[in-house]
């Protein structure tokens, strides 16, 4: 089965606060798979998810060079170029952090947040929009009935999951994952697990795990990012 | 030696402790035992009825009424100046300038922070007398050259309390909102900001207290010792804590002096409820606003 | 359109720091340019050295400034001790009722009007000075040292606790640790590695004394001489403006409070600058 690929990453360097995180980078992640990035801890995965919706220009002392091209449409486009927008960019890739952090607003708020700030209107298919995204989730359940309560009242698993869903609010074509798993008990991150596996289809999913068993059970590709190298991995431990 | 120096620190930390509070006890209390008999309407109307003075349909001539409408007046003004340019300068501090910018605007504002406020007071004045000659003959010193010079006496705190706020947001908040697409002004305004309210508002506050509390600089820019209820921004005007000043140098009779004290327990008591506000919305004030000149 | 919005909304946030930058040279170019003919033809240094004596056309500001480091330096003499005494009363020695006390009226006396001060030392200080002294009027240098070390106590007091609580806890408690007291804690830990927040409180308060207006213009009894004693009438910069505003405004007289405000702003920048070599704005700003 031939892949398509959706981001392509060229001579990126990136260093952040002296440190070196990337050297002379290039590699490529397919389209509507998930791909892990693993290494070892402090060797900067976390920060390498933040060139790809270029958060990491808020951080004060990093410096990067290089490029990176993604696919919207048919075209590749340099995501570091001038003209394309920041904010254009940020709803077509999602992030979800490694520590849930739904804002200090109801449930209803937080999902609704991203096409607010879009400029969208808040109707009746943002209502139904909100819904499906619960849903998707597995949320919905959980709080339909109490929407309008603050979404800091909701357990660690709960949040993080509200988290995905509101990043899914805006149908983004890429999603990033930070260790989205680590702050959760076994059974929300066995939920949030399978979640990544039924989004495959529908967006290129790329999640930084240091559980090596997690990465075996949902990943189709493997990155390695150790002493600023990064190496694709090829799966070998299908059956 | 050592044992020595162990023994007499705490003696001595409770000799300065004592020292303070009965200092402290002695200014408040020997104020308001003066002062509490002259407490009443009187002290504020005069012989005028308070309905009336309140309407303006009679003029209040002893009382502190036209001094407590000019402080009022003075401060609302000070701060509808202030708060949108501080807190704008505040918000680009924090969040835009960066690197040697960001630097030199620091040292600028803690320059302006450290001014002693005659010198902001006198810059109110020259800048008065400036504009008398080159922009019309009309211009004296009045209300609002006062409550400009205040504004500028007050900016850098509340641009610091603002950048202060901002700043000290947890960075994932920050990113919160940006990953999700917004813009940065959006993330601003959206989010930062209301989430570093109680920070703004508690320095707004503090700087309220000052600005109502302040007398070199409206001595130098328009304040007197008789005007009445300000009629215009333009006329000149009273206010407590001048009237404060004037009446312990100029006083004629005891019946005056004590509506001294009077006006000095009410300055006190607005300035403290202020304070107490200010504590109350942000249990840990920012020390950098405490600080005055 | 929304767009253009928001580059307006940035525009104006520029705008305004500019604008506030602007004010703080701007007040420093008045002074400046309006004290110009007092400075020129070589006059700068009579200005600093010569007496006040304007019917002989002597307009040298030496006695206030003279008067201004008096007044204010002997001010932290008295303050500072006390300051200390009192933070470390407050986070050190005791815990209870009296650290909480002592606290809450530090905070309180932060928002006491500075006129306040002077009027009730007018009042109560003066009279007592005069009693006690025999000192002539009372308005002397001691009655506004005393006052002004209440006026800028607190804020030095809350500088010195808050960097007594900046040092990390895994340090005192290694000293508690091996059986050490909370006193020997403080002297040998706690306090060597709290200076930069001291000097940075000393340096501000004394920046406060140096610009205080009403409590020295009140009662230190105004005379322009260079203040020989504690019970000497001293006049202070600051003073000194409010006191010759009334003057004529073409009058050299008047052009001399330009030249006391460019000392005063050139002292107080001087402070400013000492803070931020010191420990930089980041201490301040807690």
């Amino acid at each position: 089965m031939a892949e398509t690929v959706k981001i392509k990453t060229r001579n990126l360097s990136f260093s952040y606060n002296g440190k070196r995180i990337l050297r002379n980078t290039s590699i490529d992640f397919a389209e509507n798979k998930i791909a892990a990035i693993v290494g070892p801890s402090g060797s900067g995965k976390s920060t390498f998810l933040l060139t790809l919706n270029r958060l990491w220009e808020s951080i004060p002392n990093c410096n990067l060079e290089g490029r990176v091209e993604m696919k919207f449409g048919n075209t590749f486009h340099d995501i570091y170029q001038k003209k394309y927008p920041v904010t254009r960019l940020r709803r077509q890739v999602g992030m979800v952090f490694q520590a849930p952090n739904p804002l200090p607003m109801s449930i209803y708020k937080n999902v609704v947040f991203p096409l607010e700030l879009a400029g969208r209107k808040d109707g009746e298919d943002a209502r139904i929009m909100v819904e499906q995204c619960l849903k998707k989730v597995g949320l919905w359940g959980e709080v339909c009935d109490r929407l309008d309560t603050s979404a800091l009242s909701l357990s660690g698993g709960q949040q993080q999951r509200l988290c995905i869903a509101r990043a899914m609010m805006l149908q983004p074509e890429v999603l990033l994952l930070d260790e989205p798993t680590s702050s959760l008990d076994h059974k929300a991150a066995a939920a949030i697990e399978e979640l990544l596996v039924d989004l495959k289809g529908q967006c290129t999913v790329l999640v930084v795990s240091h559980y090596l068993d997690q990465v075996q059970r949902i990943a189709d590709s493997i990155v390695e990012l150790q002493d600023g190298d990064m190496k694709g991995r090829s799966l070998v431990f299908a059956a | 030696m050592r044992k020595f120096v162990e023994k007499i620190v705490p003696l001595f930390s409770w000799m300065c402790g004592i020292v303070l509070l009965v200092a402290i006890a002695g200014v408040l209390g020997y104020l308001f035992l003066k002062g509490y008999r002259s407490l009443g309407l009187k002290l504020i109307f005069g012989t005028t009825p308070p309905l009336d003075a309140f309407l303006m349909r009679r003029p209040v001539f002893n009382g502190l009424f036209p001094a407590i409408v000019g402080t009022f007046s003075l401060v609302f003004l000070a701060i509808c100046w202030a708060i949108p340019v501080g807190m704008a300068a505040g918000i680009y501090l924090a969040e835009y300038a960066q690197g040697k910018t960001k630097q030199i605007l620091d040292l600028f504002f803690d320059v302006m922070a450290g001014l002693p406020s005659v010198v902001v007071g006198l810059f109110g004045f020259s800048v008065t007398v400036f504009l008398n000659r080159n922009l019309s003959g009309r211009i004296y010193p009045c209300l609002f050259i006062s409550s400009i010079a205040l504004a500028f006496l007050v900016l850098p705190y509340i641009i610091r309390t603002t950048q202060i706020a901002l700043e000290g947001l947890p960075g994932s908040l920050r990113m919160t909102a940006l990953a999700l697409g917004a813009s940065r002004l959006q993330n601003i305004v959206r989010v930062l900001l209301p989430q570093s309210l109680s920070g703004i508002i508690s320095g707004v506050i503090l700087a309220i207290g000052r600005c109502a509390e302040d007398t070199a600089v409206i001595m130098l820019t328009g304040v007197v010792a008789s005007a009445g209820v300000p009629r215009s921004l333009l006329s000149p005007y009273e206010a407590l804590p001048f009237y404060i000043y004037y009446i312990s140098s100029q006083y004629v009779d005891q019946e005056e002096l004590a509506t001294g004290y009077g006006a000095a327990i009410i300055l006190l008591f607005i300035c403290l409820v202020l304070f107490g506000l200010a504590f109350l919305i942000k249990k840990r004030v920012n020390l950098y606003s405490l600080y005055r000149a | 359109m929304i767009r253009i919005n928001e580059k307006t909304i940035e525009k104006f946030f520029f705008l305004s720091a500019f604008f506030s930058a602007l004010v703080t040279c701007s007040i420093f170019a008045f002074l400046f340019v309006l004290g110009l003919p007092l400075f020129s033809g070589g006059r700068f240094f009579s200005i600093i050295t010569q007496p006040w004596a304007p019917h002989l056309g002597h307009f040298g500001i030496y006695p206030m400034i003279a008067g201004t480091l008096a007044v204010s330096l002997l001010t932290m003499v008295v303050a500072f001790p006390l300051s200390l005494g009192c933070a470390i009363l407050i986070s050190v020695v005791d815990r209870g009722k009296m650290s909480w006390l002592l606290r809450k009226t530090v905070e309180m006396m932060t928002g006491v009007p500075t006129v306040i001060y002077g009027f009730v030392g007018i009042f109560l200080l003066v009279p007592l000075v005069r009693e006690i002294f025999e000192a002539g009027s009372g308005m002397c240098v001691l009655s506004a040292v005393l006052m002004l070390t209440l006026l800028v106590s607190p804020t030095m007091i809350l500088f010195f606790c808050d960097s007594f609580e900046r040092v990390p806890r895994s340090y005192g408690d290694a000293v508690l640790a091996v059986g050490g007291t909370e006193i020997q804690k403080f002297l040998y830990v706690t306090l060597p590695h709290s200076w930069t927040g001291i000097v940075i409180g000393f340096t501000l308060s004394l920046g406060r004394a140096l610009g205080d207006t009403l409590v020295a213009l009140m009662i230190a009894g105004n005379a322009v001489q260079v203040p020989g004693s504690l019970f000497d009438s001293a006049r202070t910069l600051t003073s000194h403006i409010a006191l010759v505003f009334a003057a004529d405004y073409n009058s050299m007289e008047f052009k001399a409070i330009f030249a006391c405000g460019i000392f005063l702003y050139l002292f107080t920048t001087i402070l400013v600058c000492a803070v931020r070599l010191v420990g930089g704005r980041r201490k301040m700003a807690g």
